[in-house]
Order: structure tokens, then sequence, then C-alpha cells
């Protein structure tokens, strides 16, 4: 997968029942994605945590899935390998005609950096 | 039209509009060729799918910065996305391929502005979304 292990490290995964789980992860401060967002002035793209659910989302159902919508995602606080240097990223997946529908956080125990629903495949 | 460095405070490797194509009014177009390089493209040829959303977010900022600068800022302002409304993608894009898109820009209430986006290769539709960008220090 694209980001895993380069932009995030999951520490340990939690499985809540069927299609439904927590990945504890790392965000690696030393991704080269922070020379260019920004200079001087590191700052997780947003972009990339959305892979990073998507990713996540991949790790549950057992295959790589694809977005193929996002109904709305959310980014509720600025989020940096400082300020958030682990973060879980909350899964939640239903299968209906070969589509999925994606529900996902990101959050640690200060504050929430990003709720998304989306559809994937 | 102008450096494109100028207009965006992001750098490599997370580069995602080559130009600034046109500015009327409140819609611009902005353009991105996938290369090589390209932070998103996956081994398979094809770019994954935040890729196209980041594209169409640095092509709001472009125009914002291309903005700022007329009304004579120095620096391009730093935006951050608030909210993806909305998206969808009917296919990842390739490598090699030019990628046009559209940016209408709303009105700004608070420092934040809502964008809509159409990305396009060639005639064929490749995204559209909605988004609310906010502007560091406004």
């Amino acid at each position: 997968m694209l980001l895993e292990n380069k932009y995030y490290k999951v520490l340990r995964a939690r499985k809540e029942g069927e299609g439904r789980a927590v990945y504890h992860v790392a965000i690696l401060p030393n991704c080269n994605v922070y020379e260019g967002h920004f200079p001087g002035n590191p700052v997780c793209p947003g972009v990339c945590n959305i892979q990073t659910i998507k990713e996540c989302a991949s790790l549950l159902v057992g295959k790589e899935l694809r977005i193929l919508s996002i109904k709305q995602c959310l980014l509720t606080a600025i989020a940096t390998p400082t300020v958030c240097p682990e973060v879980d990223v909350e899964v939640e997946v239903s299968e209906s005609d070969g589509k999925y529908s994606i529900v996902a956080t990101i959050s640690d125990e200060k504050r929430q950096y990003m709720a998304f629903k989306g559809e994937g495949v | 039209m102008t450096d494109i460095k100028k207009l965006i405070p992001q750098r490599s490797p997370i580069m995602m509009v080559d130009e600034l194509l046109e500015v009327h009014d409140d819609v611009a177009r902005c353009s991105l060729t996938i290369r090589e390089d390209n932070f998103f493209l996956e081994p398979d040829g094809a770019i994954a799918e935040p890729g196209v959303i980041e594209h169409i977010a640095q092509s709001a900022s472009a125009f914002a910065g291309y903005s700022a600068i007329q009304a004579g800022a120095t620096e391009p302002p730093v935006g951050y996305i608030g909210e993806v409304k909305r998206f969808r993608l009917n296919r990842r894009p390739r490598k090699a391929e030019t990628l046009v898109t559209t940016i209408t820009m709303g009105p700004t209430v608070g420092g934040v502005t809502i964008i809509t986006g159409e990305t396009v290769s060639g005639e064929e539709t490749i995204a559209t979304t909605q988004m609310k960008i906010y502007v560091a220090g406004e």
C-alpha cells in the first residue's frame, strides 16, 4: 500500500466485531511529504489522512479498496507529526452489492482530526 | 500565467499543479501532468484517489495565490482543506495524462471559502467535488 510504513505505521489493531476496527498508528515524522508540505512547517496533508483511512479499511476487509465517492470528509483540526505523533484510526466498513460503505475517524485523546464518510470498491 | 511556485506554498514531492492556465472572474483553470515521480503514483501506473483531491485543492490554492498576489501579497497564502463534500471519481488518472481542473470560487465567509472543482482529461470527466478551504491568518 502506498503510505503504509512511509507516512504511517500500524502499531496495533483492535477488531471490534465484524466490519469494525481501531488501528493505532504512528505518524512517521521522517516521511518525505513534509519536505513540501510545507517547507519548514510540517503539516499532515489531509489527503494523506484520507489515504490512511482507505488503507486501514483495506486492512479490515482484506483487499485493496478504491474510493469511488466521498459523501463528506471533515478535517476538524490541523494534524502534524508533533501535535499527534500517534492517532487512532477507527474504521467501520459494510458491504452491499459489491460496494463498501466506509465510515471512519482519526483522533487521539485530545481531539478529532478527521471524520470521513465515503464509498469504495 | 505565472511561476506556479509563486502561487502555491506546496513544494516537491507534493506539488500537484503545474500551471495556472487562466482566470476569469470567479473561475480558474489549472493543469497537471502525471509524471513518474508523482507522490501518489502506484505500481499499476495510476495515482491513488486522494492525489486527485490534492490536485483540486492545490488548483484552488493557485487561484487564491493569484488573487492574493494581484492584491499585493508577496507570498502565496497557506490554505487548509476544511471539508471535502460530494467527491466523485470516475477513474484514477494514469501516468503521462494531463489533467485540467476548473475551480469555481464561492463566497468567503470568516476565512472559509467554498469552491467547486471539476477535473477532466481531454473530454472525459475524471472527478467532481466541493471543498471548504481555510486560509491561515484570516
